[in-house]
C-alpha cells in the first residue's frame, strides 16, 4: 500500500507543472458499495506538494462532504406542562456528511474569511438559505452540536501522516450510517493562511447488489413490493401455524 | 452479525431484531394482540426512523395475527360478518391516517401527537380492563359468580340499520362497529399498529360481544386492515422496510404461537389484568417523556422534512 502510494506520487510529481508550490492528491477508492454487511469503511486520502517550499508556515486540510440536505431544527418549549415542538429553523444546502483531517486545529489554519470562503471547519459552513423566523443561531449551534454527536460531522486535527518531506496520507472513517450519493474530497495546501492549491476528487457512495434491488423496487414499484411484503408476512404466519399445529 | 437495511438505509443487528418480533410475537398471541402498540415505541427506540418503524411493524403485525387468526378460526371463534363489517369503516379511516401521517410530519408534530394519542388511549383503556378485571378476580376469590351480563348501553340500541352477528349472538346498529373501525384504521396509519389494544376493549365493553369470539374477530379484523395499510404505506410514503419485516416477522410468528399456548392456560380476566399492566407501563412511559424536561430541547431533521 506504501509503495503504491509512493509509486503514485511520484508520477504525479514528474508530471506536473513548472510553476509554483502545488498540490496532487488521490483517494483509494472512488466508489464505495453498500452490501447486507455493510457497517461503515475506511478511505484513504494521498497527496503530494509539488516543488515544495519551507515547510514552515504550510498547513494541509483534507475536506470530505456528503451530498446537500435540508436541516430542520426545532425547539421544544414547555405548554401546559408538556413538551411540545415551537419555534423552528431550517438551513438548506448543508452537507449531510463532513470531514475535516488538517494538520492544524481549524482556527491556526487560515483567517475565519478564508476558512468561510472554502468551507473549511464545520462552524465555517454557510447554508445556501436559512428559513427562520427568528435569531437563527443558536438553531444552527444547535444543529452542529447533533451532527457532531451522530457522528456526521467531525473534525480531525493533526491526522495528517507525512511519509516524507513532501508526502502525504490520511484516513478517513465513513460511517454505516451515511447518505447515499456523490461526496467530494477535497484536499487544500495553506501557506501562511491563505489557500494556495486545492484539488477535489469525486467519491460516490451507492448501494449494490440485493440492496440495490429492494431499493428500486421499493420506489419504481410500490405497489408490487407492498404487496410482497403483505404475502410474505401472511406466508410465514400461515407456515407457523401449521408447523405449530401438531401438538409438540 | 449486522444486517443492512436497504429502505431505512442503516444497518442493524439482526438477532435483535429477531429476539423484538420474538417477544412482541408472545404477547400478540397470548391476548390476541397486534403488538404494534409495543413494536413501534421500541423500534423507534433502537434507532429505527418513526416513519420506517410505523409503515414496517405492521407487516409484523399481519404476520403474528395471522397465526393467531388460523388458531382462533379453528377454534371457531370468529365473527367474520362482524370483522367485516369493521373493515369497511376501517378502509376509509386508514386512508384518511396515512393522507395525516404525511401532513403531521411536514408540520413537525408527528412524534407529539402520536404520543398523545398513545398515552390517552392507553391510559384510558388500561384503566378501565384493570378495574373491570380486579373487580372480577375479587369477585371469584369471594366465592360469588361475576355478574356477567353488564349493563346495556341503551343509546347503542336506538342506532339505526340493525343486523344480525350471528356468531356473536348479537343484534346491534352497524354504526358503531362501523365507526369503531374507521377510528382504529386512522390510528392505525398513524400509530404503525393493529388496533387489537383498542378493539378487544370495545369489543367486549361497547358492543358487548362475547369474549370467546372477540380475540378470533380481532385478529381477522387486525389482518386485513394491516395488509391494506402496509401497501398503502408502501405506494404513498415508500418507508416499508421488506428486510426488517422479514427479521420482526420470523420471530413474530414463532413468538404468536407459543404466546396462543401460554394464553389458552389462563382466565380471560386474568389476561386481561396481565394486559392492563403491559398497557399502563407503556403509556406512563410515554408520558414520562412527555413532561420530563428534554436533555436537549433542540432537535435536528435531516433531509425533506
Amino acid at each position: 500500500m506504501k509503495r503504491l502510494v509512493l509509486t503514485a506520487a511520484l508520477m504525479m510529481v514528474l508530471t506536473g507543472a513548472a510553476r509554483g508550490e502545488d498540490l496532487v492528491s488521490g483517494i483509494s477508492q472512488d466508489i464505495i458499495e453498500i452490501t447486507s454487511n455493510y457497517t461503515g469503511t475506511d478511505i484513504v486520502v494521498f497527496g503530494a506538494i509539488e516543488r515544495p517550499r519551507a515547510a514552515q508556515g504550510r498547513a494541509i486540510a483534507v475536506v470530505v462532504r456528503g451530498p446537500s440536505t435540508l436541516l430542520t431544527v426545532r425547539r421544544r418549549d414547555r405548554v401546559a406542562g408538556v413538551w411540545v415542538n415551537r419555534d423552528s429553523a431550517k438551513f438548506d444546502g448543508m452537507p449531510s456528511y463532513y470531514y475535516l483531517a488538517s494538520t492544524e486545529p481549524v482556527d491556526r489554519l487560515a483567517p475565519p474569511r478564508v476558512l468561510t470562503r472554502h468551507g473549511i471547519g464545520a462552524e465555517y459552513l454557510q447554508p445556501a438559505a436559512v428559513g427562520s423566523h427568528h435569531d437563527a443561531r443558536p438553531f444552527r449551534e444547535a444543529a452542529l452540536r447533533h451532527l457532531k454527536q451522530d457522528g456526521l460531522y467531525k473534525e480531525a486535527p493533526g491526522t495528517i501522516d507525512f511519509l516524507s518531506e513532501t508526502l502525504f496520507r490520511t484516513r478517513i472513517p465513513v460511517p454505516g450510517e451515511v447518505a447515499r450519493g456523490q461526496y467530494n474530497v477535497e484536499v487544500y495546501l495553506l501557506r501562511d493562511g491563505e489557500v494556495v492549491s486545492a484539488q477535489s476528487t469525486p467519491l460516490f457512495i451507492d448501494q449494490t447488489g440485493i440492496e440495490r434491488r429492494l431499493f428500486n423496487l421499493a420506489h419504481n414499484a410500490p405497489l408490487a413490493y407492498g404487496l410482497i411484503c403483505v404475502f410474505m408476512a401472511m406466508l410465514l404466519g400461515w407456515i407457523s401455524s401449521v408447523l405449530f399445529r401438531r401438538p409438540a | 452479525m449486522e444486517i443492512y437495511l436497504p429502505v431505512a438505509e442503516m444497518s442493524v443487528y439482526w438477532l435483535v431484531m429477531i429476539g423484538l418480533g420474538l417477544g412482541v410475537g408472545f404477547l400478540s398471541g397470548m391476548f390476541g394482540v397486534g403488538g404494534g402498540f409495543l413494536m413501534t415505541p421500541l423500534l423507534v427506540f433502537s434507532g429505527i426512523p418513526s416513519t420506517v418503524a410505523v409503515a414496517t411493524t405492521l407487516s409484523h403485525v399481519t404476520a403474528s395475527s395471522v397465526s393467531g387468526a388460523l388458531a382462533q378460526w379453528r377454534k371457531n371463534a370468529v365473527d367474520f360478518t362482524m370483522a367485516g363489517v369493521m373493515l369497511g369503516g376501517g378502509v376509509v379511516g386508514t386512508v384518511l391516517g396515512v393522507w395525516l401521517f404525511a401532513h403531521l410530519r411536514r408540520q413537525g408534530q408527528m412524534d407529539l401527537i402520536v404520543s398523545l394519542t398513545y398515552v390517552i388511549m392507553l391510559g384510558s383503556i388500561g384503566t378501565i380492563m384493570l378495574r373491570e378485571s380486579l373487580t372480577t378476580l375479587t369477585a371469584y376469590r369471594s366465592g360469588q359468580a361475576p355478574s356477567s351480563r353488564p349493563v346495556n348501553h341503551v343509546w347503542i340500541h336506538r342506532l339505526p340499520w340493525k343486523m344480525r352477528f350471528r356468531q356473536s349472538r348479537l343484534y346491534i346498529s352497524v354504526i358503531p362497529p362501523v365507526v369503531l373501525g374507521f377510528f382504529v384504521g386512522a390510528l392505525g396509519a398513524i400509530m404503525g399498529i393493529g388496533g387489537g389494544f383498542i378493539i378487544v376493549p370495545a369489543m367486549i365493553y361497547l358492543l358487548r360481544m362475547p369474549t370467546n369470539v372477540v380475540m378470533g374477530t380481532s385478529l381477522v379484523q387486525i389482518v386485513a386492515l394491516t395488509a391494506i395499510t402496509t401497501v398503502l404505506q408502501a405506494t404513498s410514503n415508500y418507508s416499508v422496510d421488506i428486510v426488517l419485516a422479514l427479521l420482526l416477522v420470523i420471530g413474530g410468528v414463532v413468538g404468536a404461537q407459543m404466546g396462543v399456548r401460554a394464553g389458552a392456560k389462563l382466565r380471560g380476566e386474568q389476561l386481561r389484568l396481565l394486559l392492563a399492566i403491559v398497557v399502563l407501563t407503556v403509556c406512563l412511559g410515554l408520558l414520562w417523556g412527555l413532561i420530563a424536561p428534554p436533555g436537549d430541547v433542540y432537535s435536528l431533521t435531516l433531509g425533506v422534512a
